[in-house]
């Protein structure tokens, strides 16, 4: 093999080394740092959540709703739309959920009525334990 | 001492050359008009940008707890504060309404046709630059208005399966829009997209200035017609000089750039900043009438109208893909639009669409 040849071939080598030695550091670096550890029940009152009332909290980090209704009972969501993650609101009149950002309604079941949410909300367990309500 | 100055530089760099090559006898074609001139308009429209954009940061402090107050007092504190961010904030929508004219001329008068193929395709990665630009700078007054916009933009790469989640992940640096994105966020709106930027738009200076300024199409012999065989540069001996003619109109539209700023600055001081960009970001609260900037709105609009939000994705990064390889797709020689009805009916029709998906948007 040629000097110049060997040379080129040296340089390629290095140089595919480099690249890749410093890609896998950056992918790394970029992608979200792991999560603390997430709480595994939420306690609340059972009467912070009257019948037809609604209650807004944060489970694991994540915006999501208690709701009493008079049908069947309390049911707990992820407010977080499954369009484009903006924050569903408890309609109480219409008894629905609507999404502010792109009008996506759903049921009180989580199920999408109308709009362009492409899945239903995701719910969370939940459990009537005394005068308290356990989410998680 | 101007005089020795010029001496000094002459003597070294050999100015005098350099003006007459670049400046005095770089002749432009004696049909080229002001809708010639708004990509110097660009040029000028980013400067100002950057420069106002340096002074906001000496007061700026990229913290959720802070941003918010830290742009408020820029705005009633800090003496002159307001100037510089109206200028940064009413400059950045133009510089983009500036970018869609230059391309829409461009467009008009078939500029991109060939040799001019990656003029036209640096041209088009400009403007998707600057409209991420304008989104990363969106967050970083932490006002509800930016929250839930950035929530929203973020979340489009969830519409694809498999990679969709960790891309969102990957920019929002977890799972919701958090301190960490505003970091994200500022660091490539400061540092990554500007040197980006710059080195784009000195290459599409130099493309426009290597392959020779197009002449508009009308009452011109195209040298588009030509069989392209090798690199001839387009010169136009019989032109005018770029300086002080050309500049002249360049520096004039600069100008009427500067006057619409102040103008919006002066007269409508709130017209880019409603009042969910005077809210703090509250991550528990998507505030009920809330939309993207203007240049953004046609699309929302779409992904309102289209159920599926897959389908809806999908289309516009193949609209965007369309865009971007245009001048492969019409390789039709003719120029002048006016003998093109059918090419004239389709630009006629999607700007509509976009006008009125603009308009419905809001």
């Amino acid at each position: 093999m040629k000097r110049r040849k060997f040379l080129k071939a040296v340089l390629a080598i290095f140089g595919l080394t480099s690249l890749v030695s410093f890609a896998y550091p950056l992918l790394r670096f970029l992608a979200p740092p792991s999560g603390e550890a997430r709480i595994k029940k939420l306690v609340i009152e059972k009467v912070e959540v009257p019948i037809g009332g609604s209650k807004n909290i944060v489970f694991n980090d994540m915006p999501a709703i208690v709701i009493n209704t008079p049908e069947r009972g309390l049911i707990a969501f992820s407010r977080v739309c499954t369009h484009l993650g903006c924050l569903i609101e408890y309609e109480k009149d219409k008894h629905q959920l609507l999404c502010p950002c792109h009008a996506g309604t759903y049921d009180l079941e989580g199920n999408v009525v109308s709009g362009p949410p492409p899945k239903p909300l995701p719910r969370l367990p939940l459990k009537v334990e005394g005068e308290n309500i356990v989410i998680g | 001492m101007a005089r020795r100055l010029k001496d000094w530089l002459e003597v070294r760099i050999g100015l005098d050359d350099l003006i007459r090559t670049q400046l005095t006898e770089y002749r432009v074609p004696n049909t080229i008009n002001l809708l010639s001139t708004l990509g110097f308009v660009v040029l000028a429209g980013y400067i100002i940008q950057v420069v106002s954009g340096i002074f906001l940061l000496i007061y700026y402090v990229p913290h959720p707890e802070h941003a918010f107050r830290s742009v408020q007092s820029i705005m009633s504190s800090v003496p002159y504060g307001w100037l510089f961010r109206q200028i940064h904030v009413v400059g950045s929508n133009l510089l983009i309404a500036a970018l869609i004219l230059h391309m829409l001329t461009v467009f008009l008068m078939g500029n991109y046709k060939r040799p001019r193929e990656m003029t036209w395709i640096s041209g088009a990665v400009l403007l998707l630059l600057a409209l991420v630009f304008g989104l990363s700078g969106y967050l970083l007054p932490w006002s509800q208005l930016s929250y839930w916009a950035t929530t929203v933009a973020t979340s489009f790469p969830t519409a694809f399966p498999f990679f969709g989640d960790f891309v969102t992940k990957v920019l929002r640096g977890g799972e919701n829009v958090s301190g960490i994105t505003l970091g994200r966020f500022f660091a490539l709106h400061i540092a990554i997209l500007p040197p980006i930027f710059l080195s784009l738009m000195v290459f599409h200076i130099f493309l426009v200035r290597r392959i020779g300024i197009s002449a508009t199409p009308f009452g011109v012999e195209d040298e588009e017609k030509r069989p392209l065989a090798q690199y001839i540069k387009k010169t136009y001996p019989d032109g005018n000089p770029f300086y002080p003619y050309f500049f002249q109109k360049e520096m004039l539209m600069v100008m009427v750039y500067c006057t619409v700023m102040f103008f919006i600055i002066t007269f409508m001081p709130t017209l880019f900043l409603p009042e969910a960009a005077n809210t703090p970001a509250d991550p528990f609260k998507t505030p009920a009438h809330i939309g993207p900037e203007w240049y953004f709105l046609a699309q929302y609009q779409m992904l309102r109208l289209i159920p599926n939000k897959f389908l809806g994705i999908s289309l516009q990064i193949i609209l965007v893909g369309l865009f971007l390889s245009w001048p492969f797709l019409d390789t039709y020689k003719e120029k002048n639009l006016r003998k093109r009805p059918v090419l004239r009916g389709i630009f006629l029709l999607l700007l509509a669409i976009w006008v009125v998906l603009m308009f419905w948007g809001r």
